[in-house]
């Protein structure tokens, strides 16, 4: 099993650094989620562990051997490193088995094209072989992408928004076949997204990025029940934020108070309350003032004392025009402001 | 040329995903494409025979040009850019086909226009209105040129700014204000942008310009040489050429990376319905623009070409015409995909090696030929070549061709290698592939189908180049283009007639295939 190791790796676009002083590792089998917004850099690291860019500083290990360093930078083909590309990039002028096979040159031609019928079968797309990029669907580009990749038997493969575009079900779908296939074959895997709820669902640890900075790394849980920053905590979910100073080792809210462990007494602080923490019943200390559907949960405007907070709460609940309000304490958050 | 600029697509930023052969290779091609330029200048300041350079003719040759543009380039400016807002924002019969009928006076190169204008209006010929002198050559140049404003001026309407015109007449902007206060201030890179390819073209005219007896920088480059004997004093002239024409080129590319900004997902919009009376002006603005750029002349050649049809035997021009064309076409092809291909691949090296390649389409084809005889000349008196016989002179003809065509076939080369997804070589590498695979096995049989396309363009451009072929072909090697010339050299417009029509009928072929593809898969 290798992992993969980025350490203090800078790169630059024209000056600006597209990913600054980034220091991360993977799990040996299991897969690193990156996520971020855009601009956030995450797609530049996939490129930068990919060797299709050099790092201006820093380096990248697989396995414990240098891949990258400013001073040299191992060459793509040469890496072992599988990507699965956002808009799939399979080769237009081959069909979908010729595509499997390109990877498979050193195997020799027939026993390429043995094993890319294999993979196509384990795909699901055994009779698509002959079938060309543009005759296939999304969900059917994407597997074959996901095929022509794994066949290589990479060290590492990297996927870079591989689910952007499909439809909400075929999403969920490819990327559960997706993750078993990767367990199956012990693959560890960087899984880049923009959607926190993929990143949770999807990942062994996770990274947050953002500006090209890591803001947070650690396991999806740990990482969304203690964020280390207010925009680590506002990048897993919709997040209420409110300045105040901390009392009595807690700050005061409107909606109530919320302890503040590790913030010294009488500093300012910023308090974030996740959308979800907050539960709501029938009361007296705020105003309801919206009730809305919004999927699986219903969307809850609420108003205190001038302020106006956003609560998911579960649908169809009944509640008046007054309500008492309690913030959960794993979604409930003060940082030193 | 001007058909595939609009293809033109970004170059694609931070990919360093170079390989070092495939540079080296660009490298070399670009090397190519710069020498006889490089050799033009580098003669043109030989210490002494420059005379004439000093005297009059360079100034009135600059003088003649500078004139020629303004006036010539002025009225394609206006034709194009009226033609181009009719067209794209406006709805009256006859639209759609006008869309690329505009564009058919590319077919012809300036002095086929100026011949048949010449026998329509001179001695004998059926109209009564002189097209002769300075005003005969800005007219010439101003609807035969005017489809370069137009297909940038379209490229820069369609489209791309639809969001913005809906917007605008969501706000109530009337047509006139719509095309003052936001077709215009949207469009102007754009229209700087084919002004400045139309302005090239003037600058680098060759036969029109000498077949009015004006003195451009051109026709001055040509005289000082032939008839004053005077090579350095030519070279001279031809270097203040060169540097005018890539002040244009580097003009036009400034205002195309501005045009390009923003590329919006393309989608029909809303046209701006016309009243039946504006509708008629407009119909009849372009179907004069098309008769008087392409319809007239060409039927008028027809006509003298069927009345004279049995003059002259054109069997052995137009093979060799042909023959020239196609291995000419086929070495500039070569050099135009490694260049194309690796400035896919991104890197200073190859985007460097686009832009001399581009330089060298700039450079009017009668500096780039008496560059690259005195390059050969020089290799002579060094003993690498032997005399400047017929081998040697097809040579240094090929060679010109390449240094000046490369430019117009990198073109639709880099808009096919645009239509495939943008990643390919990235997967190739992760899959393990190394450049001279990826090579071999993705980038050429991605960029294989637009090959044929760049193909034709560079055949037909090789047909109509002029000044280039009459400077370095053989002795007895003619070309239809050099037959066209000398007959109306000595006024036998009558013979001119049929080779003059096989150049704009060559001419016409790509213009039908890839306008119309334009239309259909705009933009």
């Amino acid at each position: 099993m290798s992992t993969i190791e980025l350490s203090q790796v800078r790169r630059l676009y024209n000056g600006a650094a597209a990913v600054d002083g980034v220091s991360l590792d993977a799990p040996a089998a299991g897969v690193l989620a990156l996520l971020g917004p855009s601009g956030s850099g995450k797609s530049t690291i996939l490129r930068l562990i990919a060797g299709l860019e050099p790092v201006d500083s820093g380096d990248i290990r697989l396995g414990g051997e240098i891949m990258s360093s400013p001073s040299r930078t191992l060459a793509p083909e040469l890496r072992r490193v599988g990507m699965v590309f956002q808009d799939h990039a399979l080769f237009p002028h081959m069909s979908a088995g010729a595509n499997v096979a390109f990877g498979l040159a050193r195997l020799g031609r027939a026993a390429g094209e043995a094993a890319a019928r294999a993979w196509l079968d384990r795909v699901g797309l055994g009779g698509r072989a002959d079938a060309y990029p543009h005759e296939l669907s999304g969900g059917e580009a994407q597997r074959v992408a996901l095929a022509r990749t794994l066949a290589t038997q990479p060290r590492i493969v990297l996927l870079d928004e591989p689910f952007s575009g499909l439809d909400q079900m075929l999403r969920a779908e490819l990327r559960e076949f997706t993750l078993t296939t990767l367990a199956e074959t012990g693959t560890s895997a960087v899984f880049v997204t923009h959607d926190s709820s993929e990143a949770l669902t999807v990942a062994d640890k996770l990274a947050i990025l953002k500006g090209g900075r890591l803001l947070q790394l650690g396991a999806p849980r740990e990482t969304y029940d203690h964020p280390a920053s207010p925009a680590a905590a506002a990048a897993l979910g919709p997040v209420n934020l409110f300045a105040g100073r901390v009392e009595r080792g807690a700050v005061a809210t409107p909606f109530g108070a919320i302890a503040a462990q590790g913030v010294a007494e009488g500093v300012g602080a910023t308090v974030i309350v996740r959308a979800e923490a907050i539960s709501l019943r029938p009361g007296t200390l705020a105003k309801l003032r919206s009730l809305r559907p919004h999927g699986a949960h219903d969307l809850a405007i609420i108003e205190a004392e001038g302020a106006i907070w956003q609560a998911l709460v579960p649908p169809r609940s009944a509640l008046g025009e007054r309500i008492d309000v309690t913030l959960q304490p794993p979604g409930a958050f003060a940082f030193s402001a | 040329m001007a058909l595939t600029s609009e293809l033109t697509v970004a170059e694609r930023g931070g990919a360093t995903n170079t390989s070092a052969p495939l540079v080296l290779l660009a490298a070399l091609a670009a090397l190519v494409c710069a020498t006889p330029a490089l050799a033009a200048v580098l003669f043109s300041l030989a210490p002494s025979g420059g005379t004439l350079a000093a005297g009059g003719l360079l100034r009135d040759g600059v003088f003649g040009t500078l004139a020629l543009v303004l006036v010539g380039g002025g009225g394609a400016l206006l034709l194009g850019a009226t033609g181009a807002w009719l067209v794209s924002l406006c709805s009256f019969p006859g639209r759609a086909a006008f869309e690329w009928l505009l564009v058919l006076p590319l077919a012809a190169p300036s002095y086929v226009l100026a011949y048949s204008y010449a026998s329509l209006t001179w001695a004998g010929g059926p109209i009564p209105l002189a097209v002769d002198g300075f005003w005969g050559a800005a007219f010439v140049y101003a609807v035969g040129l005017y489809p370069y404003v137009y297909l940038a001026m379209r490229a820069g309407l369609a489209g791309r700014h639809a969001i913005a015109f809906e917007a605008a007449r969501s706000l109530g902007a009337r047509p006139g204000e719509l095309f003052w206060r936001v077709a215009l201030p949207l469009a102007r890179p754009a229209l700087v942008a084919g002004a400045a390819l139309a302005a090239m073209e003037i600058a680098a005219d060759y036969g029109a310009a000498q077949h009015f007896g004006l003195t451009t920088l051109s026709t001055a480059v040509f005289r000082a040489w032939y008839s004053h004997g005077e090579p350095v004093s030519a070279l001279r002239i031809a270097a203040v050429l060169l540097a005018g024409a890539l002040a244009l080129l580097i003009a036009e590319r400034a205002a195309r990376g501005r045009a390009r900004f923003h590329l919006a997902r393309w989608r029909p919009m809303a046209r701006i319905i016309l009243s039946p009376s504006a509708s008629a002006a407009a119909f009849g603005f372009c179907a004069v623009l098309v008769v008087l750029g392409a319809g007239l002349p060409l039927a008028w050649l027809g006509r003298l070409a069927l009345l004279h049809a049995n003059v002259e035997d054109l069997t052995g021009p137009t093979i060799n015409t042909i023959v020239l064309a196609s291995v000419g076409a086929l070495a500039t092809l070569c050099c135009a995909v490694v260049i194309a291909i690796a400035a896919r691949r991104g890197g200073a090296g190859a985007r460097l090696a686009a832009f001399v390649a581009g330089a060298g389409y700039a450079a009017p084809g009668a500096v780039i030929a008496f560059g690259a005889l005195m390059m050969f000349g020089a290799a002579r008196n060094a003993g690498w070549v032997g005399g400047l016989g017929s081998g040697v002179a097809l040579t240094a003809l090929l060679w010109t061709y390449v240094a000046r065509f490369t430019a117009a076939g990198v073109q639709p080369i880099q808009a096919g290698l645009a239509r495939a997804p943008a990643d390919i070589d990235a997967a190739a590498a992760t899959l393990g592939a190394g450049s001279w695979r990826r090579l071999i096995r993705i980038d050429m049989p991605v960029a294989a189908p637009s090959l044929a396309a760049a193909a034709l363009i560079l055949f037909v451009e090789i047909v109509k180049e002029l000044p280039a072929t009459l400077i370095l072909r053989p002795l007895n090697f003619d070309t239809l283009a050099v037959k066209a010339h000398a007959y109306a050299s000595d006024e036998r417009l009558l013979e001119a007639a049929a080779p003059a029509l096989l150049i704009f009928a060559a001419g016409l072929a790509p213009l039908l295939i890839l306008s119309r593809g334009i239309s259909r898969a705009t933009p």
